[in-house]
């Protein structure tokens, strides 16, 4: 399939349609306003449904009311949207119900900024809204893994009945490369099932609901959710090792963008000959703790680990984490819409070699 | 001769068919159900019943079924609510409503592609009643949730049922655009003035003066505004829309609520419009007055502030309305 230049956030929009989603609500937002301005266009060809509701708090809950009648659907927005859709974001997964929900994070708190950051790295893998529920998260970082990671979304979504967002940040969105598509035209829509509401006309009727007034019915269901997180975190952690010359001195954390720039980083204090890996989480939630902690033990003995972030230190505390007191981990993070450059990165994995 | 059989284990003894009998023969029995009420029996002279139904009309609970003279069944509780008894207080008019929705939907043959939508208030538990496939939605935000479902389903029929916390007061803006849009969604609001599940608090509908537990003092206009028209206000939009407010407080006005609640289905079943009804509703609990004194109290109070009728319907579509086309 030929390749096509596209930017981040229309390429989003196309590849939710490969992956057979046409229904899409959302609310605009900077810097993620090209997914709904490319839908709006592209939806009417396949016959899809377009619209833009009132609020992020409206989108979330058309996205509750369009998945509960068994629809593959898509809402997307940006960090302070993000907060917005929180509480909706807990009653989808509460009901089990499938969605997709793109992140195009930029720089908080608060209003902040609208430039790219990766601030919302704990709002994303432990809580936007209230409750025991997780959702899936993606982590690409590039135009292309974009793509390919919302194949996936809506793969994982459908199978575990969950919300999977796609995190990437305002890099991502805004910029254009070449990508290709796995498949042409419209993917398949949702599979028969047992779940979806739509009328009970010769069956019995269905209730989507997360309110249960007895304390045993609740934590039984907060144990069956816990149950499939748990089976997620078994089956479908993803991430990418770059072990370079082993055993390597220094790992290197970071993902999406951020990832990007420490190996170009990486390949700089290569060729001065220096020793360093990068380890790029794909899935942020389940986060990659085993693979993590296994490129941690193949340091040589007194390799470190220097974790890179776009905020001020928050995938942080999962390398921690996984590395359990065993490696030292030294930090390096800006904020506000600062992209640490590649030589930026190159001086601190040169201080962290040196310490 | 006509005839009435009454479900002593439904009653929960709230008294509104012994205040609506026109001929005075249904009271209260002197024991106790097993729900712990003081059911009401059917006595007396009850030859004189001439099978008017009111009784069957004002209960809540899907207590009373009517046969005429002819050993006709008349009034048959409707397959559109389940079995299950509601939570609601005795005397609240959430039950008459619940059963004229289901009923509606019933006659028009829509039960089996409806999806209702439970709020969260004191009908938050709809989804137990309702005999169909229901969403129990997020405070506010029903007809966010009934615009997603519809729109990936516009087979379906979808309505919202509300209350006046949940739709007028953090479902403000919800509602609002969803009426702006015409959405093709039927919302049944209830108006009862004041927070139900919570236990008594100032609502947006609420009316000056009105004592609840949040407005101690009686609501000062000046201090925390007017109480909402949102029929009204949704009737200002320029979208087409079907707006009507009714009032279940009697069964004569119950009649009215339910060729309303028709109404906005049918425009729904045709693609017309945006439905919305909303229906004033008592709270003996909450206002602190019988079952009956609140039935007055709709009459002498709400009704003035909130006047009832139809308040906007596009021009009758000839082929939507083929009855009324024929010479």
């Amino acid at each position: 399939m030929t390749k096509v230049l596209m930017k981040g956030n229309e390429a989003l929009g196309e590849a939710a349609v490969r992956a057979g989603c046409v229904h899409f609500f959302g609310y605009p937002i900077t810097p993620q306003t090209e997914v709904p301005e490319y839908l709006v266009k592209r939806l009417p060809e396949v016959g899809g449904v377009f619209l833009q509701a009132e609020s992020e708090v409206a989108s979330i809950n058309m996205i509750y009311g369009a998945a509960g009648v068994g629809v593959k659907c898509l809402t997307s927005s940006s960090s302070p949207g993000i907060s917005l859709m929180a509480e909706g974001m807990s009653y989808i997964a509460a009901c089990e119900l499938p969605c997709v929900i793109i992140n195009i994070m930029r720089a908080g708190p608060g209003l902040g900024g609208i430039l790219p950051a990766q601030s919302d790295y704990f709002q994303a893998t432990r809580g936007h809204g209230h409750g025991d529920y997780q959702v899936i998260v993606l982590a690409p970082s590039s135009v292309q893994e974009a793509v390919d990671l919302m194949t996936l979304a809506f793969e994982l979504s459908e199978t575990y009945r969950n919300p999977v967002m796609v995190c990437a940040d305002g890099m991502i969105g805004q910029m254009m490369e070449p990508v290709e598509f796995d498949r042409e035209g419209r993917g398949p829509p949702l599979a028969d099932n047992d779940w979806a509401l739509g009328g009970a006309d010769g069956r019995e009727r269905r209730i989507v609901n997360s309110l249960y007034l007895t304390p045993e019915d609740l934590d039984a269901h907060n144990r069956k959710l816990k149950a499939k997180y748990d089976l997620i975190a078994e089956r479908e952690r993803r991430c990418d090792l770059d072990a370079g010359d082993e055993p390597a001195d220094l790992l290197v954390v970071a993902f999406g963008t951020m990832a990007r720039i420490c190996k170009s980083a990486i390949d700089l204090v290569r060729d001065e000959g220096l020793k360093v890996a990068l380890f790029r989480p794909i899935t942020l939630n389940p986060f990659p703790f085993s693979e993590l902690r296994a490129a941690m033990d193949a340091l040589s003995e007194r390799g470190s680990v220097l974790d890179v972030e776009m905020s001020m230190g928050q995938m942080l505390y999962d390398v921690r984490l996984a590395a359990e007191g065993s490696r030292a981990i030294a930090f390096y993070g800006r904020a506000g819409g600062v992209v640490p450059s590649p030589d930026d990165v190159a001086t601190q994995i040169r201080e962290a070699l040196s310490t | 001769m006509a005839r009435i059989e009454i479900d002593e284990a439904r009653c929960k003894g709230c008294g509104r068919c012994v205040v609506h009998c026109p001929k005075g023969l249904i009271e209260f029995s002197t024991e106790l159900n097993e729900r712990g009420y003081r059911y009401v029996i059917y006595e007396g002279d009850v030859e004189a019943c001439t099978g008017c139904t009111m009784c069957a009309v004002v209960c809540p609970d899907q207590g009373v079924e009517v046969w005429n003279h002819r050993d006709k069944q008349t009034f048959v509780n409707t397959s559109g609510l389940t079995e299950r008894m509601t939570h609601y207080c005795p005397g609240c008019t959430h039950g008459v409503i619940h059963r004229i929705t289901a009923e509606v939907l019933e006659e028009l043959g829509l039960l089996g592609r409806t999806v209702g939508i439970a709020p969260v208030g004191c009908s938050v538990l709809a989804y137990e009643y309702f005999n169909i496939d229901m969403f129990e939605a997020a405070h506010g935000r029903a007809p966010a949730v009934a615009t997603g479902a519809k729109r990936a389903r516009p087979e379906c029929i979808v309505f919202t049922y509300q209350g006046d916390g949940d739709l007028a007061s953090i479902g403000g803006n919800e509602i609002l655009h969803a009426a702006n849009r015409g959405e093709k969604i039927t919302v049944i609001f209830i108006n009862n003035a004041i927070y139900g599940m919570t236990g008594g608090q100032m609502a947006p509908t609420t009316l000056p003066g009105q004592r609840t537990t949040t407005s101690p003092l009686g609501r000062d206009v000046e201090d925390t505004g007017h109480p909402l028209r949102v029929a009204e206000l949704l009737a200002t939009l320029a979208t087409p829309a079907y707006i009507a407010r009714g009032s279940a407080h009697d069964a004569k006005h119950s009649i009215t609520v339910k060729k309303m609640i028709k109404r906005a289905f049918e425009h729904q079943r045709d693609g017309t419009c945006f439905s919305f009804v909303e229906i004033l509703s008592t709270c003996p609990t909450n206002w602190g007055l019988s079952p009956a004194e609140s039935e007055q109290w709709v009459a002498d109070e709400m009704i003035p502030y909130f006047p009832l009728g139809v308040l906007k319907e596009p021009a009758a579509q000839p082929a939507a309305t083929p009855q009324e086309a024929q010479p």
